[in-house]
């Protein structure tokens, strides 16, 4: 019994090894069929040209984006039944959803609106609901339908909102279902527009470093390993002086402390 | 100066009957505001046949992936992250080390669609870092943000770390907790709920089990990465392509 089952794994390797080797001769098409901006019945995207848009966030459907607003890695914006449009300087991070209702138990129908530098935190699910400028939607939140998060709001991580909710200006809501916490002060309110802001540059980094060609990622990697920073006192004691080159200087407004601060 | 006066009243008017259907015109005149202002390049890539890259260096930092630890292809890991020896990072996850260092330790796995985040600064002072000691089992779907988490626990699945919160050894946190931030959760305890709560103590025989179950997924992720060849064969099917369409190689 074992060893008809040895001879089965090692007759069941030899095949997998064998597809391998025709995988590397190319038969089967591998080139990713992933499309970052998707057209769907007559709808199609709109991105402004200053806007990031990771190349594995998928943008589906009707679709606005305005200037300096940024689409983070894994995210998914789906306008197929309905419109979603986002605001300038808005940022919607890492693998969060933003879809849309086109009917639901009310019978209204619902865009979605995400205003002027609005921060979405990662993996947040936004249903059919209305977020006003500079509010905040902590990771991992879940706005459904209806919501209307006002103005320096902010909704906590974690926070379950639900249908119909409106959470009025400078309140911080959390738990699930979400309720009133406390109020925001008048320095974390500056701090949520600051953020935006900061997101705003890394995402001009980011979106730099994916829209490089083959020839320039693989350029890097040889300065990477000629200018690989070392010690500066062993280097100091050798008596060598080092430069970076300025292809793999990062911008400085991406640090938060160097950010110039917003009026 | 009439023709001015009629049209400041005429404007105020307008203006009066848009505030009473406040919510219909407002969303309408937003959303084409913001069409206004868009101004869409004529060359946006629509569809790149390069799809995403797993590792994406920004200046000098790159993330460093440890030849027998297993990244699946859809992870992205940007900036400062060590994926260190035996260690894995399953689908769809996202390890953005842009602002501080991201380190997943020794035989410890990040499941399927987490994200893992580092913040520049930590409300408690210490370096916002985000850490995994060896032995940890981060579970499906959850985000950690500039968290600290020692050896051998195990963060249930659609949790929430946030800023500062540390994991002491031993620990167990329950599916769906979410952990304030600069919380910490004390050796050899179970916690859950939104916020976290204390829950019961964890058994001997459980913390027994903490390692094994990294040791287990590990195992699978031996088989998931030898499906995977090292470099892709995509630069095949684009030189038959490019070579279909006569363009030079």
């Amino acid at each position: 019994m074992g060893t008809l089952g040895k001879a089965i794994y090692t007759v069941g390797f030899w095949i997998r090894e064998t597809g391998q080797g025709l995988d590397r001769l190319g038969c089967r098409l591998q080139v990713s069929r992933h499309r970052t901006l998707m057209n769907i019945f007559d709808k199609a995207p709109v991105v402004d040209r200053d806007a990031f848009v990771a190349p594995s966030a998928s943008i589906i459907g009707d679709v606005q984006l305005g200037r300096g607003s940024s689409i983070w890695y894994g995210c998914v914006l789906r306008g197929d039944v309905n419109s979603i449009s986002i605001g300038s300087g808005t940022n919607i991070q890492d693998n969060s959803l933003v879809h849309v209702a086109k009917s639901n138990l009310n019978g209204k129908v619902l865009p979605t609106i995400i205003g002027n530098s609005v921060t979405v935190g990662h993996s947040a699910v936004l249903h059919g609901c209305t977020v006003e400028d500079e509010a905040f939607v902590g990771m991992g939140a879940t706005l459904l339908d209806g919501v209307y998060v006002e103005k320096h709001a902010m909704v906590a991580a974690g926070a379950l909102v639900r249908q119909n909710t409106r959470i009025p200006c400078g309140e911080v809501w959390g738990g699930s279902p979400a309720k009133f916490l406390r109020k925001l002060t008048e320095e974390e309110m500056a701090f949520i527009s600051q953020s935006a802001l900061n997101y705003s540059n890394l995402a001009q980094v980011h979106a730099a470093e994916n829209a490089k060609s083959f020839d320039e990622i693989e350029f890097e990697k040889l300065l990477r390993k000629k200018f690989a920073r070392r010690d500066e006192e062993y280097d100091s004691m050798l008596g060598v002086v080092r430069e970076t080159p300025p292809e793999l200087i990062l911008p400085d407004n991406i640090m938060p402390d160097k950010v110039a601060k917003t009026a | 100066m009439a023709a001015s006066i009629a049209a400041r009243i005429s404007r105020k008017a307008a203006a009066s009957a848009f505030s009473s259907n406040r919510h219909v015109i407002s969303s309408r005149g937003f959303a084409t505001e913001a069409a206004k202002t868009i101004s869409p390049s004529s060359d946006l890539v629509k569809w790149d046949y390069r799809g995403q890259r797993k590792i994406i260096p920004l200046g000098q930092w790159v993330p460093k992936v440890a030849v027998d630890a297993y990244v699946a292809p859809n992870v992205v890991l940007a900036g400062q992250v060590t994926v260190i020896d035996r260690a894995s990072v399953w689908n769809g996850s996202v390890l953005r080390g842009d602002l501080n260092k991201i380190t997943v330790g020794f035989l410890s796995n990040v499941q399927e669609r987490c994200v893992i985040h580092a913040a520049w600064s930590s409300p408690t002072g210490l370096p916002a870092e985000t850490s995994i000691d060896r032995y940890v089992t981060i579970g499906a779907y959850c985000l950690l943000r500039s968290c600290t988490i020692e050896p051998e626990c195990i963060i249930g699945q659609h949790s929430i770390l946030m800023e500062g919160s540390l994991v002491e050894t031993h620990s167990i946190l329950e599916a769906g907790s979410v952990v304030p931030p600069g919380r910490i959760i004390p050796t050899g305890e179970l916690w859950g709920g939104n916020p976290a709560r204390f829950i019961r103590a964890v058994t001997h025989e459980e913390t027994l089990e903490i390692s094994k179950l990294a040791v287990a997924i590990n195992d699978l992720s031996g088989e998931h990465s030898s499906e995977f060849l090292p470099y892709s064969t995509v630069y095949l099917e684009v030189e038959k392509f490019k070579k279909s369409l006569g363009i030079t190689i």
